[in-house]
């Protein structure tokens, strides 16, 4: 391959790549936002709380990388159950205040945060092997970064399973459809709401532990990620396919925007397609509920 | 009695759709709602259902009472709903509609029951098709199938030959008589096809503007009735 393709395969993998951590950050918002439709503003706080719960399993009990990450998906989908039921149940229905609510919650995990463990950056420590760089043939990419893949992978299929494959799953798709009509036929909405929601912020959990490894660990790291899963999901319509698919083209044309222009500039020109893609089609990809819209 | 509502009311917001009905069903019996359109009829299945903003009075189901019960606890003793205009989950298999039916019935076994698999063979050829692709008859069919799934003791039907071609709506009568007569389940049978409702029905009640005018054995609703509270 001449530099110019192997740049170019290069540009194509980190797109792969950026496209996995957009669908692992924006799933648990694409499930809460799709069944129950809540604009969820603490999600990335969400994903903050499972960096610091993989931070504090390793710090101050030893717990090996790769255990942390199933345990910071109960601990946040333990968080985000709480939240729903003494919170987002009583908001149902009412979009705006479940925004404001939703980012109130936020504000108040960060402070929260920043309390219990400080304003310095904590770090989360990966197995060695991880931290490495494999190159085949003049393409080059980090280890993490293809975890971070799998794990997307593996998450999308999880949550397929769960949504096809079980008896929740059908009550989950149940109460997004009809409610009233899920009700008549003995599903408790409330129940499925506060488990989804459970659901949500456990994958928000897990992204937490995967980004708390990318980057350094902040009260505030949420924010950046936040923005990234409601371009996704938005883009996406609320659907699981949908936001599989806009992640993997928003990641790639991002990837390869950077290869012709710079990384700014292919930002600018991400959110640019992103707005006049939601002029002519605003229920997105593939919409959650036409109901709803 | 099996189902019972006593000086029932009930609203959507602050308006008052049902003013004080009384009403009953016996085990095994076919109660029909009759009366034009918007004189209650659906709110008096979806009051039963618990699908109304409020209720005021006294409603209980073999003696128990079910009068702050939420919908899906009410499903769970064995209330089937045929909703008017059928509302299956279009996005859903044939299969999975029927599967929903059976989270309101105890000892589920996460199978769809044979017994709607017997009576609708064409439902049991097309499990896997997905229901909004189905006929608004094979509709009608698999939304009858997904109460029955419930395993009832009371079917609520609400209009559910509304919409549908003539040959269709012998063939349903003749699913709901099997499912009375043969079966012995008690049926709430709202309809406005009157022939329908004399052939199938043991008893009527006559609905007017949110009350119940007029009630009695099938065989005591008259011509003159019909003419006075039906006809339009």
């Amino acid at each position: 391959m001449d530099i110019s393709s192997i740049a170019f395969a290069n540009s194509l993998i980190l797109g792969l790549s950026i496209a996995g951590i957009f669908f692992v950050a924006a799933l648990g918002l694409t499930i809460i936002y799709g069944t129950a439709g809540v604009i969820n503003m603490a999600h990335g706080e969400f994903i903050m709380l499972g960096a610091y719960t993989v931070y504090a399993l390793q710090t101050f009990a030893g717990i090996p990388y790769f255990l942390c990450i199933p345990v910071a998906f109960v601990v946040v989908g333990a968080i985000g159950f709480a939240i729903e039921k003494s919170l987002i149940r009583y908001l149902y229905d009412r979009p705006l205040d479940t925004l404001l609510a939703t980012w109130g919650v936020s504000l108040v995990l960060i402070q929260g945060t920043r309390l219990i463990f400080g304003s310095d950056p904590k770090y989360v420590e990966i197995p060695q092997f991880l931290s490495s760089n494999l190159e085949v043939g003049g393409l080059s990419l980090g280890v993490f970064r293809i975890f971070i893949i799998f794990m997307a992978l593996v998450l999308a299929a999880g949550v397929w399973f769960i949504f096809y494959k079980t008896d929740f799953g059908i009550k989950i798709r149940a109460v997004t459809q009809n409610r009233e009509i899920a009700a008549s036929f003995g599903i408790n909405s409330g129940q499925v709401y506060s488990f989804t929601f459970a659901l949500g912020a456990g994958l928000a959990g897990v992204a937490g532990a995967l980004f708390g490894a990318l980057n350094i660990v902040l009260p505030t790291m949420g924010m950046g990620y936040v923005v990234e899963a409601f371009l996704t999901v938005v883009t996406g319509g609320g659907a699981l396919l949908g936001s599989a698919i806009a992640s993997l083209a928003i990641g790639e044309l991002q990837s390869i925007f950077a290869l012709i222009t710079n990384s700014t500039f292919a930002k600018f020109l991400i959110f640019v397609l992103i707005v006049v893609f939601l002029r002519f089609r605003p229920q997105g990809l593939i919409s959650a509920s036409g109901k709803r819209r | 009695m099996l189902l019972r509502l006593d000086t029932v009311s009930s609203f959507y917001g602050r308006t008052q759709i049902l003013r004080d009905i009384d009403f009953g069903v016996t085990n095994g019996s076919c109660m029909c709602v009759l009366g034009r359109n918007g004189v209650g009829k659906t709110t008096l299945l979806r009051t039963i259902m618990g699908l109304v903003d409020k209720m005021t009075g006294t409603m209980t189901v073999s003696d128990t009472n079910l009068t702050r019960a939420r919908t899906d606890e009410r499903a769970k003793y064995g209330l089937g709903y045929v909703p008017q205009g059928r509302q299956i989950l279009g996005n859903f298999t044939v299969r999975e509609n029927i599967l929903l039916g059976t989270f309101a019935k105890t000892g589920r076994n996460g199978k769809v029951p044979d017994i709607c698999l017997d009576l609708f063979p064409y439902l049991a050829e097309n499990l896997n098709r997905r229901a909004g692709e189905l006929s608004g008859g094979q509709q009608q069919q698999l939304a009858i199938s997904r109460a029955l799934a419930v395993d009832p003791q009371i079917l609520l039907l609400d209009e559910p030959t509304e919409g549908i071609q003539p040959n269709i709506v012998a063939e349903i009568g003749e699913t709901l008589r099997m499912l009375n007569k043969k079966m012995g389940i008690s049926m709430i049978l709202s309809e406005q096809h009157i022939k329908v409702a004399r052939d199938l029905g043991d008893q009527f009640v006559m609905m007017d503007n949110g009350r119940i005018v007029e009630s009695g054995d099938i065989s005591e609703l008259t011509d003159d009735m019909v003419d006075r509270h039906m006809t339009v």
